[in-house]
């Protein structure tokens, strides 16, 4: 027979969550329909520039993501702040910023292959990227490491940090070695221009919101699934508690 | 347009849709599992067993078992 389940009341934040899931949704709707039906095509790239209002919010999540991973781990490493949240938090964003560093890698060379004639080029700014999913993949594989929880915790919280020096390269790579990969456009570093205007601008801007929003809900929902396991672990303790003492009293 | 920008949107919003679709579902499933478990636990508990720390306390340590010592230090403690 299966067991019935707890009753769970939608509370407020299950009620914001959801709302903010429906705004991330239409956000990113308006910002598929404004990008592949109603900007015009660029002068150089032509429609191949439709793909630009997603990458870079793909690239900009993943920055995101992976700040959000270091501060949590940073509270975790500070003693007066430790607490188990942080640690999840920083699993949590960091999930999400790997899935998002994987989409920057794949839409870019999606872009690459008819601009450039290639899938792939060992570009410094292509380069740093792989290596950053390559470096969060291994975080993700160190906090599955098996140990006691703040064992795992702390050298996790210091592979997060490690990871997190290769975020500012890959943002100045493109400035640091002049290569294929073009340098900013929303707002150049150097020049503090921006080289997007209007329609296009717009869109772009929506596209950072949206994914910016569609980033809050994942990790947010990947948060309190860690959150759930970490209970299941102990339930799992509570059964075990109350099998033996069952055993206990028939014995 | 051509079939390269196509291709880019199905990809990202087929990953973060499925994605997020499987967060949704593993949260729900685990969801289920922990107040099932709640339960298991509160009914096997309910057969008037003893308490929990009479069993996490080592034999002969009474006052452990009086205070509840054992149980406050929770699991992973060495205090």
């Amino acid at each position: 027979m299966r067991a019935p389940t707890r009753a769970v009341r939608p509370d407020r934040a299950a009620v914001t969550l959801r709302v903010l899931g429906v705004t991330a949704l239409v956000g990113v709707a308006a910002t598929v329909w404004l990008g592949l039906f109603v900007t015009p095509p660029d002068e150089f790239m032509g429609n191949l520039v439709r793909l630009l209002y997603v990458h870079p919010p793909m690239a900009w999540v993943a920055f995101l993501a992976y700040g959000v991973a270091s501060l949590a781990s940073l509270l975790y490493l500070w003693p007066r702040t430790r607490a188990e949240r942080f640690d999840r938090l920083a699993g949590a964003s960091a999930e999400v910023g790997v899935v998002f560093t994987g989409l920057t890698l794949v839409s870019g060379s999606i872009w690459g292959r008819p601009t450039w004639g290639v899938w792939w080029v060992w570009d410094p700014l292509l380069t740093t990227t792989a290596l950053l999913f390559v470096l969060y993949l291994g975080y993700l594989a160190l906090r599955r490491v098996p140990g006691e929880f703040h064992v795992r915790a702390r050298r996790s919280a210091i592979g997060a940090l490690i990871a997190f020096i290769d975020v500012p390269i890959v943002y100045l790579s493109v400035e640091w070695w002049r290569s294929l990969h073009q340098a900013p456009t929303v707002l150049n570093p150097t020049t503090h221009k921006t080289y997007v205007h209007g329609s296009m601008a717009w869109t772009l801007l929506l596209g950072f919101v949206s994914f910016t929003l569609v980033y809050i809900w994942l990790a947010t929902h990947r948060y309190r699934l860690a959150e759930l396991q970490d209970l299941e672990d102990t339930e799992g303790l509570e059964v075990a508690l109350a099998e033996r003492r069952a055993e206990a009293v028939a014995g | 347009m051509n079939g390269y920008v196509e291709a880019g949107y199905v990809v990202i919003l087929g990953t973060l849709g499925t994605y997020g679709l499987t967060l949704l579902a593993r949260e729900r499933a685990a969801r289920r599992r922990v107040g099932a478990a709640s339960i298991e636990a509160s009914t096997a508990a309910g057969a008037g067993a003893p308490a929990k720390a009479d069993i996490l306390a080592p034999p002969g340590d009474a006052s452990a078992v009086k205070h509840g010592a054992v149980e406050q230090a929770g699991p992973g403690s060495t205090s």
